[in-house]
């Protein structure tokens, strides 16, 4: 879920860039090592960026009527590795803000704390935690990228909540009502997402294109 | 794939220098963002019109990037005008005025992202990231990756009409099923796409790193005076009005 620019207050747009900053400065130096010791994972990366992005054009049916977009966030951090997906979920935000009018310049920050660091890391944790305790595949890429999707959500709505306190209720009352209504669309979106996943990774698994590419990204990256 | 894109490579302001036009738009948001409401109000109608009567861009795509965060705007102000206790929903007290300063910034900041977006290339901007200090892997990296965007949104496209004119749409069900189908078609293709677009690269003695003329112009330092003053005189407008 982006936040329009211009939504958030001077002061909570520079924190979020602050708090977001570390992750994405690490991820790029990972980056560019994996792309100094092989310069042609430059064009499966850029490949791969793009895809999460036209993955993110592409409409969807939620319940409650509307359409809405999957992120790739879930997919992304499995594949990837949560690091990688800092700066490719940056550039791809920034490219949203800039081609689609989606997100934000001065939101990029907060919508790179939730989008692109705390989903990923989610989805990443979910992932290995589920396979390592033995569940099946198809319920850990589910699980990673539903729960993913929902703890993207409730740091948006986190952020939210920090810049407009309730009056009486403070950030508690506040974080409440935004929760309780993006809720409406994000609950059965990040169903949807858990579900779609589920059906790329089968599908990808069904025909493994070229499964050593993917994994000597993934693994080099981790 | 992107009518913005498209605007923004043929509007009349695409050959005025970056700094100057990225000064304008980065300078107002600024000050919509920082200062009274007031002057969010000034600056949301000098970016319009900069941007419609300026540049020239299409009113009608204009209006139409705008509509789609209004709504998210509007949960917003509903959010902070409601207020949630014992006795039910009711108004929260001063919510209006919160409300109000909420939409002036927000409709200010998002004319400037307007303008931005709309009169200079995304490609642009990131090369001018990479000049400001944006290491050049990044940057490379990004520009591939906008390159890629238009061939993959291209094969998205194709796929999505395949699969409308094959009822794959038909219900919501079998949308989410078309919906996997295309991303699971896609990332191969893109990943084997990348691979092609290498050979061809490293046959030509590609080290990693993309050189192409550009035929921009340097910014001059009266457009950025004229500029600086504009929004310094919009600020101080606010601050008084």
């Amino acid at each position: 879920m982006h936040i329009m620019e211009g939504f958030l207050p001077v002061s909570h747009a520079v924190g979020w860039f602050v708090a977001s900053a570390p992750f994405v400065v690490a991820g790029g130096l990972s980056l560019r090592k994996i792309i100094r010791e092989r310069p042609e994972a430059r064009l499966n990366l850029a490949a791969c960026g793009a895809f999460a992005f036209v993955l993110s054009a592409l409409k969807m049916p939620s319940v409650t009527g509307s359409c809405s977009h999957p992120t790739g966030v879930g997919l992304g951090a499995v594949i990837f590795g949560p690091a990688v997906m800092a700066v490719l979920g940056t550039i791809v935000l920034l490219f949203q803000a800039l081609l689609l009018a989606h997100g934000g310049l001065t939101t990029l920050g907060a919508n790179v704390f939730s989008m692109a660091v705390v989903g990923p890391w989610v989805s990443y944790g979910i992932w290995k935690g589920l396979r390592s305790s033995g569940a099946s595949i198809a319920v850990a890429v589910f699980a990673a990228a539903a729960v993913g999707d929902l703890a993207t959500y409730v740091t948006t709505a986190v952020q939210l909540s920090l810049a407009y306190p309730d009056a009486e209720s403070g950030i508690v009352g506040s974080f409440i009502k935004f929760a309780g209504i993006y809720a409406v669309t994000q609950v059965p979106l990040a169903i949807a997402e858990g579900l779609l996943t589920v059906v790329v990774m089968n599908a990808l698994s069904g025909r493994a294109g070229q499964p050593d590419e993917i994994a000597v990204l993934a693994g080099e990256a981790r | 794939m992107s009518p913005i894109d498209r605007e923004a490579h043929l509007n009349r302001w695409r050959s005025k220098p970056l700094a100057e036009k990225a000064l304008l738009a980065l300078g107002m948001l600024v000050i919509a963002l920082a200062l009274k409401p007031a002057v969010a109000v000034l600056v949301a109608s000098a970016m319009t019109a900069v941007t419609l009567v300026g540049a020239r861009v299409s009113p009608r795509l204009w209006l139409g990037c705008m509509t789609a965060p209004l709504g998210f705007l509007a949960v917003g102000v509903v959010t902070l005008a409601l207020r949630i206790d014992a006795q039910g929903i009711g108004l929260a007290p001063g919510g209006f005025v919160e409300a109000g300063a909420l939409v002036a910034r927000s409709i200010a900041g998002l004319t400037c992202m307007l303008f931005l977006a709309l009169t200079t290339p995304a490609s642009d901007l990131v090369g001018g990231l990479g000049r400001l200090g944006l290491p050049s892997e990044i940057v490379d990296l990004a520009l591939l990756m906008y390159r890629f965007l238009f061939i993959l949104g291209d094969s998205a496209a194709a796929m999505n009409a395949a699969q409308a004119a094959r009822l794959g749409h038909a219900t919501a069900r079998q949308r989410v099923t078309s919906a996997g189908l295309i991303a699971a078609n896609l990332l191969p293709r893109a990943i084997d796409r990348a691979r092609r677009m290498e050979i061809a690269l490293a046959s030509r003695g590609w080290r990693g790193e993309m050189r192409v003329l550009a035929d921009r112009s340097a910014a001059t330092a009266s457009g950025l005076a004229v500029i600086s003053a504009a929004i310094a005189s919009i600020a101080l407008t606010g601050f008084f009005v």
